[in-house]
């Protein structure tokens, strides 16, 4: 078919529109990955890092993950860097040169990867890419934003781009009035309540509790986690993910390599990537996002594995609903069934599948291009047995989920401890 | 009726109260919000459509806490309206109390309308048919 392809461009224009019709399950790779390894992760404090800057943060994370853990800045040979909006944020476009440049890693090849809320993943994807093609032994892989130099309205303002500015932000719908209209969706259909969603904030709250690097560390009660502060009904104040500073590095490199950082390198053995349309109505299920399922289902394909497979999960829970839904968009529960399992304790930090053990985007915070390498790092720490008084009990293997904006990308990737 | 259709006529229409929706020309898919290539068949062979008005209510939300431009409009509705042509728009939804929302039902009947916004914009809407 590829020599057809080739010799008869007429079949290219009949093959794009028979994929354009075909489902997305018929073209998943199934490539093995056999040969990425994290070997080091990081991140910064998040929080509202008031005097710290955007390369400054950068910097702590990329030096946490290189030198303090032993790897040389200069066996680094490429660098790939999840930021969301650092030119409304922080007046600053082109950051991934500067922010090299400032981190001491001037020279390499440096790109921004740009996904909204999934940069960070898209980043780590590029990289996984490059280290399973061959092409380099060892990259870095960085996300970082700085959202509390600017007002609020202005942070809100910037996060709006995010949705399509045409047809939704246009009559006034926000982000968390996206996340609002899943969870009526979700309510109407499968009874879940105001108060199951409360109660993965608490959950978000408690791990948090004992993360010193979360920007909320305290616990709260389902009685305040349910103050009917509304920001989009049927969403509260503690439905919500907070505006973060901070910044998450990771090395990656080869089996070869790997060795020589260490005895206990994590193996990233499934990645998935999938897009959905931007708007809301034009998704024919709100209880559920396309792009959660799609990627989830090709990291598993090309892992080999199953949801029962993985011991816990890191998902993006921008809002509490999504926690809920990404909990069945991943397979770990039935449609529908997410909220019984927050109720029931099943994703707590000492529950059979424990769900953001170290407190989650409501609770540690949510520097939009940081999020997905900090999700990376939280799977790593876990798996590598360094998580202190979040650590789960059961760590051999795990999944991530990450997903931008409206859920119009999501990333998933599954990781495994290399000795299992 | 047989110009193509563009994004900028699309808002034009609706800010002069007279929406239309896209057809697919191959098909006959009616799509709204505009998109570049028919759901369901590929093609980018577009034309107008007029539609009937009528839809029902898929899902919704009341935004409290809102964009500048909005601010002075808050608490409002947000919703998700599937039109008796089988696409589906997101629009303003009136003629409920936004205090209220446990009394709003999914399912129900609904008529286009329009509303014209403290921001001077007119906004796509619907009420209760």
């Amino acid at each position: 078919m590829v020599t057809f392809i080739n010799n008869a461009p007429f079949i290219i224009v009949f093959i794009a529109v028979f994929m354009a019709r075909a489902t997305v399950e018929e073209v998943d790779s199934t490539l093995p990955l056999t040969n990425t390894n994290i070997v080091s992760a990081a991140q910064t404090k998040f929080g509202a890092l008031q005097g710290v800057t955007l390369r400054e943060m950068f910097s702590e994370a990329v030096d946490k993950a290189t030198i303090h853990a032993g790897i040389p800045k200069k066996d680094i040979q490429a660098a790939f860097i999840g930021s969301f909006i650092p030119e409304m944020l922080v007046h600053q476009g082109h950051t991934a040169p500067l922010l090299l440049d400032f981190a001491g890693l001037k020279g390499l090849p440096a790109t921004r990867h740009e996904d909204a809320c999934a940069s960070g993943a898209t980043a780590l994807r590029a990289a996984i890419m490059a280290i399973e093609s061959g092409f380099y032994d060892t990259v870095l892989v960085a996300g970082v934003e700085k959202m509390t130099s600017v007002s609020t309205n202005k942070a809100t303002e910037a996060l709006a781009a995010a949705a399509d500015d045409q047809f939704e932000s246009s009559i006034g719908l926000t982000f968390p009035g996206v996340f609002g209209i899943a969870a009526v969706a979700h309510m109407q259909k499968y009874g879940t309540t105001e108060e199951d969603m409360a109660l993965v904030s608490v959950k978000a709250h408690k791990n948090a509790a004992t993360n010193p690097l979360a920007q909320f560390q305290k616990e709260i009660t389902l009685e305040k986690a349910m103050t009917p502060r509304y920001v989009a009904w049927p969403l509260k104040l503690f439905d919500c993910s907070p505006i973060s500073d901070g910044a998450a590095a990771l090395v990656l490199t080869s089996n070869e390599k790997a060795k020589q950082y260490t005895d206990l390198p994590v193996k990233i053995i499934g990645t998935g990537q999938a897009s959905a349309s931007m708007n809301l109505c034009d998704r024919s299920d709100l209880t559920s996002f396309s792009a959660s399922v799609d990627a989830s289902r090709q990291a598993y394909k090309m892992a080999g594995l199953e949801p029962k497979d993985m011991d816990f999960a890191v998902v993006h829970d921008c809002f509490t609903i999504a926690e809920i839904i990404a909990s069945e968009d991943i397979g770990f529960f039935k449609p529908g069934e997410g909220a019984k399992a927050v109720r029931d304790g099943i994703t707590a930090l000492d529950g059979d599948k424990p769900i953001n053990p170290m407190g989650g985007l409501k609770a540690v915070g949510h520097p939009v291009g940081a999020t997905g390498v900090k999700q990376a790092v939280v799977v790593y720490r876990e798996l590598i047995g360094d998580a202190g008084p979040n650590q789960v009990a059961n760590n051999d293997t795990a999944i991530m989920h990450n997903f931008g904006g409206t859920g119009a990308t999501c990333v998933v990737n599954i990781m495994r401890r290399a000795d299992i | 009726m047989s110009e193509k259709p563009t994004i900028d006529a699309y808002l034009k229409n609706i800010e002069e109260g007279h929406f239309r929706a896209y057809k697919c020309v191959d098909c006959g898919m009616i799509i709204a919000p505009p998109s570049g290539s028919c759901y369901g068949c590929g093609s980018s062979n577009m034309t107008w459509a007029e539609v009937s008005g009528k839809g029902k209510l898929v899902s919704f939300t009341v935004i409290h806490v809102a964009p500048d431009q909005f601010a002075e409009e808050a608490p409002y509705y947000v919703a998700i309206v599937e039109l008796a042509e089988g696409t589906r728009v997101s629009a303003r939804l009136l003629g409920f109390d936004p205090m209220k929302p446990e009394e709003v039902k999914l399912g129900i009947s609904l008529q286009l309308d329009y509303e014209k916004g403290k921001s001077g914009a007119t906004y796509l809407a619907f009420r209760p048919a």
